[in-house]
């Protein structure tokens, strides 16, 4: 099913006499095609989990519309809109088992037993779960939990799945295992699925779109790569990325980019003061490099090598390059000379923090 | 090599000798009993040997200096200081609750017992007997009409004021405006008087009364005649009843006394389940509601077991309270508690025969109402446990 959001808003009023209402989400427009897996990513704070809630019908927009196909759903109540919801803490409820639980939206419907008991345990062969049918959700583990709310979730055959923050309460590995489970599960069900999260990693790895949001507005929208390959600004390009990018004050001038003394890239803008963007991996070591960077440390990751220096431009207090592990490094240097691939390096105007391109 | 031992031993035991099933079943429990009592013998006997007796002298000083009398003294004192602060309760429990109980247990079986002399003339189970049998030639309460009566004010009101307060909970949660208001009015009754409100609960029902000298009929039978209903005698004399071999059901003083426990008992039953419905994580309605879940489905599936542990409590203890009900039921009917005790309680029973004197009659009452309230909880236990979740 498609998705439409159309200029859509939500305020929260303030809770205290004279305070400032909370703009949560302002202004959001996206189209999700049929059968998509979407992130909606952010820092904490940014409308992300608000975004889901409206989607479900449990908040309401304070305006703007939103479209299910052609239908408006905005004011449509939640069990109405054919929604699978999965929670971050999952709401299993505790004193059902989880056949109880998967089979309670069934149950709902006025499904008859005996196709309810059949669809509940395909949905548990889904998540891959249907030995756990007679436990008790304390009986399980934090994974299995998750799972078992995927089911519930799914057993509706719903039009759209919702999780909010799918893979915060679980620990490392199981997130890794669990991130490509929904990838499997989204791929072989089909539906259309909008995830809540605020890991770059995890919304990367598994989006075929990405929705990048920052205090209520929408900052970009695409494939994970593209938007890596070409943020829109500054905060989307320091939001995404492990390890982060490497940011540093300089200026245009003559067509050249500057970081303290040294030109390091050219450039068609006119000249200003910039912020400039570079990803780890767009150092080239170089003796005779245009960059030069003071050398901290090296890190060994037997695949390549992270290189920590420092530079007094930076923004952050350490520069990280990624090389390759078979690039050899003069061992008691004190300063790298490095070029820089012109396709890792990004211009930001210094004001406005958006991109120049 | 193992074998062979067995083979050595001098005299092989004898097989247990087989009895049917049957007899095999009554030998074991017997043996269960006496293993149970000669344990629970052991560990009272071990406790109170523990507790006089002297403790071995390297454990108090283990290698100090060789003590003063008076510091042994006051180390020993000190050890045992725990009991000190126990003491005024437990003095006070051992007079005027172990003292009583055992006292009550044993004068029970004391035939023709006199409270005032203290003579009686002989043992045995003649109290219980004329009790259950209502042959106490007294002319004072049946116990079988007092225990029916209890039973059934009992399990009609405890039940029935759960479900309401149960019911006035979700009303009340799901009110935004004046909630506190509303709580405090809710919660007044739990303030007020028992007999003060008997009193008034009789007057709504009184079918005559006197004021001004003129005769009225109480606010009930007003309002029921308004419905063509002639006026019911609820509270008097008259009141209608109907009659099953020995024992009465006064039916209309039962409503009464129902209506009157459902609504004293409400208040403390909406506190406590009121702020465990708040205390349940929104996140379970949320999901409910996108799973299609009714309001209906919503209180019987998630509410009510979410707060089964607090319904239990309000269950258990509302029995065991209800079992003992007393004053509400004099305040409403008088002290003879009805008309000839037809609407006696047990608690009511026992009061009846000490103030006439046969404290025989009422230690074997009490020592059966102990039973049955211990009886009633044991299977309230077990029944509401199955029921909870404890998260």
């Amino acid at each position: 099913m498609k998705i439409s959001i159309q200029h859509l808003t939500k305020i929260f009023p303030s809770r205290t006499k004279g305070g400032s209402a909370v703009h949560a989400v302002e202004d959001m427009n996206i189209e999700i095609p049929s059968g998509q897996l979407v992130g909606l990513l952010g820092p904490s704070g940014c409308g992300k989990s608000t975004t889901l809630f409206m989607l479900s019908g449990l908040e309401s927009p304070s305006s703007g519309k939103i479209f299910f196909d052609d239908q408006d759903v905005t004011t449509l109540a939640a069990e109405k809109r054919g929604i699978g919801l999965v929670f971050q803490n999952y709401a299993l409820y505790p004193h059902m088992t989880v056949e109880q639980n998967i089979r309670f939206p069934l149950d709902n419907m006025r499904i008859k037993k005996e196709e309810g008991n059949a669809r509940a345990l395909d949905a548990a062969r889904l998540v891959q779960i249907e030995d756990l049918m007679a436990r008790k959700p304390h009986e399980l583990s934090g994974g299995q939990q998750q799972r078992v709310a995927i089911a519930r979730a799914l057993v509706k055959m719903p039009n759209v799945l919702l999780l909010d923050e799918p893979l915060s309460n679980l620990d490392a590995r199981l997130r890794l295992q669990t991130r490509e489970e929904i990838k499997r599960i989204q791929r072989t069900t089909g539906i259309t699925t909008v995830f809540v999260t605020h890991d770059q990693e995890e919304a990367m790895s598994i989006c075929d779109t990405m929705v990048v949001m920052k205090l209520g507005v929408v900052q970009q929208i695409g494939a994970p790569q593209e938007i890596y390959d070409d943020p829109n600004n500054l905060f989307v390009a320091n939001f995404l990325g492990t390890p982060p990018i490497n940011i540093f004050k300089g200026k245009v001038q003559g067509g050249k980019v500057y970081i303290g003394e040294e030109a390091v890239a050219s450039a068609e803008c006119d000249d200003r003061e910039v912020f400039i963007g570079i990803r780890p991996e767009g150092f080239i070591y170089d003796p005779n490099g245009a960059f030069t960077l003071n050398l901290d440390h090296v890190e060994v990751m037997g695949r390549d090598k992270s290189v920590v220096s420092t530079h007094e431009s930076s923004t952050k207090p350490t520069v990280r390059c990624i090389i390759e592990s078979d690039v050899a490094l003069p061992a008691d240097a004190e300063q790298l000379k490095f070029n820089i691939k012109p396709y890792k390096l990004f211009l930001f105007d210094a004001e406005t923090e958006e991109r120049l391109r | 090599m193992e074998e062979n031992k067995d083979n050595i031993d001098p005299m092989p035991e004898t097989p247990p000798k087989k009895h049917n099933r049957f007899v095999q079943y009554f030998i074991n429990l017997g043996a269960r009993i006496k293993g149970w009592f000669v344990d629970k013998y052991t560990a009272i006997k071990d406790f109170f040997v523990g507790l006089f007796k002297k403790k071995p002298q390297e454990e108090l000083v283990p290698e100090g200096p060789q003590l003063s009398r008076g510091e042994k003294f006051r180390r020993g004192l000190k050890s045992q200081s725990g009991w000190l602060f126990v003491a005024p309760a437990l003095i006070l429990m051992a007079i005027f609750t172990f003292y009583p109980i055992i006292a009550a247990f044993i004068n029970s079986f004391k035939q023709g017992y006199s409270g005032m002399t203290g003579r009686f003339d002989g043992w045995g189970f003649d109290n219980f007997v004329r009790v259950l049998k209502g042959d106490t030639g007294t002319g004072g309460a049946d116990f079988v009409q007092c225990l029916v009566n209890t039973l059934v004010l009992t399990f009609i009101s405890v039940p029935l004021s759960t479900l309401l307060a149960l019911l006035i909970s979700v009303a009340l949660n799901s009110i935004k405006k004046v909630q506190k208001a509303y709580q405090t009015v809710l919660f007044l009754p739990y303030l007020t008087n028992a007999l003060a409100m008997g009193a008034v609960f009789a007057t709504f029902f009184k079918i005559i009364g006197t004021a001004n000298n003129t005769e009225t009929v109480g606010i009930v039978n007003i309002v029921l005649g308004w419905f063509g209903i002639s006026p019911v005698d609820w509270v008097g004399l008259t009141s209608p009843h109907w009659q099953i071999g020995s024992l009465s059901i006064p039916w209309a003083k039962y409503i009464v006394a129902i209506i009157y426990e459902v609504w004293s008992g409400l208040p403390f039953k909406i506190l406590i389940l009121f702020s465990a419905m708040q205390s349940i994580n929104k996140q379970y309605y949320d999901a409910a509601k996108v799973d299609g879940a009714s309001r209906w489905t919503i209180l019987w599936h998630i509410t009510a077991p979410m707060i089964m542990p607090q319904i239990s409590y309000l269950l258990v203890t509302g029995i065991m309270g209800g079992m003992k009900q007393y004053s509400a039921i004099v305040g409403l009917f008088g002290v003879t508690m009805g008309q000839d005790y037809d609407m006696g309680t047990m608690v009511g029973y026992l009061y009846n025969y000490i103030e006439l004197g046969q404290t025989g009659y009422a230690f074997a009452g009490s020592l059966m109402l102990f039973i049955i309230i211990m009886i009633i909880t044991w299977i309230n236990n077990k029944v509401t446990k199955k029921r909870t979740t404890y998260r």
